[in-house]
């Protein structure tokens, strides 16, 4: 999980052309948000996911391309033995990148206000109910973002984003080993999955949940070992009388990895 | 909506952001999408169907299934 601070990955001009080529797919998304603080955001998450999966890959951040899946899950073209997510949250950004199968991760401003009317129900099964209940009222909310930021980050590794009714599965209290409980507490996943929270840049509150689809470990994640073997095959042999894609510039804008912090 | 979700989420939303896609409206994020349904299913009087909330890509979007259309 690596995290940095929105205003270290801002770009200067927010319609510098040179964007375009390391934005790629997302450009024209990009260019229909008129909102300029919708841009910062968008523009710098992105930056800092992509650096971050080159470093990864080791390859230019202008070559990393992101795609979504339905539901909008982002993951790297090419390179399906590697997942990502990313999460940003006022002044936060947070990516979570494994080798290892599905990952997602969430960030909340620790004392965000989430006791508010109506929410609980939306979102906390009858079992965290009961548990939010038992928790000094002082402390409440706190345990609440953590219970929302891990409900996040689980339904962003599965893909399922909101589809998966946030009080159709939770988590125990804080303070015990952490699995996905079904709506009456009893155990939901089993040790395929790891989750964990933790206390980022002083305010903010971030988890982050990994599935481990048994693929192993490895040091060696560069690009040419990584990339899909069916896709460069394709790539490599394409047929002479086939229409040659346009060249697209693959300048990349030397953002440094400076202000990127490694989480956990 | 518009009035009603600045009034009662703190946004600063303008009329021409209802057909704008979510993430495109600024402060925007999932819990205020959880908070929206609250405000909306406490202002009509009846539970609105979540699960087509959740996946509707503008605020235009959930008004018309706030209202029933």
């Amino acid at each position: 999980m690596v995290h940095a601070l929105l205003s270290d990955w801002v770009p200067e001009n927010l319609d510098d052309p040179e964007l375009r080529p390391v934005l790629g797919r997302d450009w024209h998304r990009y260019q229909a948000m008129r909102h300029h603080h919708v841009r910062e955001r968008f523009a710098a998450s992105r930056l800092l996911l992509k650096h971050v999966a080159a470093q990864a890959i080791q390859a230019p951040p202008a070559t990393v391309e992101l795609a979504y899946k339905p539901g909008g899950r982002p993951y790297l073209r090419g390179c399906d033995q590697i997942d990502i997510s990313l999460s940003h949250t006022e002044e936060l950004l947070l990516v979570g990148i494994t080798r290892r199968g599905w990952i997602g991760v969430d960030a909340e401003l620790e004392d965000r206000s989430m006791l508010v009317s109506g929410i609980e129900r939306q979102v906390c099964t009858p079992y965290e109910r009961t548990m939010l209940s038992q928790v000094r009222e002082s402390d409440r909310n706190q345990e609440m973002v953590r219970l929302w930021t891990l409900k996040e980050a689980y339904s962003k590794a599965i893909g399922q984003g909101m589809r998966f009714r946030f009080n159709e599965f939770g988590f125990g209290p804080s303070g015990h080993p952490v699995q996905v409980l079904r709506p009456d507490g009893s155990p939901g996943t089993g040790e395929e999955w790891a989750f964990g929270t933790c206390r980022v840049e002083g305010r903010y509150t971030a988890s982050w949940a990994l599935y481990d689809a048994g693929f192993g470990d490895t040091d060696d994640t560069r690009a040419g070992t990584m990339l899909d073997e069916g896709l460069v095959t394709a790539l490599l042999h394409q047929p002479a009388e086939a229409p040659q894609p346009a060249a697209e510039a693959t300048a990349a804008t030397d953002v440094p990895l400076t202000g990127a912090g490694v989480a956990a | 909506m518009i009035t009603l979700l600045n009034r009662e989420l703190g946004l600063f939303l303008r009329p021409e952001d209802a057909g704008a896609p979510l993430e495109a409206l600024p402060g925007w994020d999932s819990l205020l999408l959880f908070r929206l349904v609250a405000v909306l299913e406490e202002e009509a009087g009846r539970p609105l169907p979540v699960a087509e909330v959740v996946t509707a890509g503008s605020l235009a979007e959930i008004h018309a299934l706030a209202v029933g259309l």
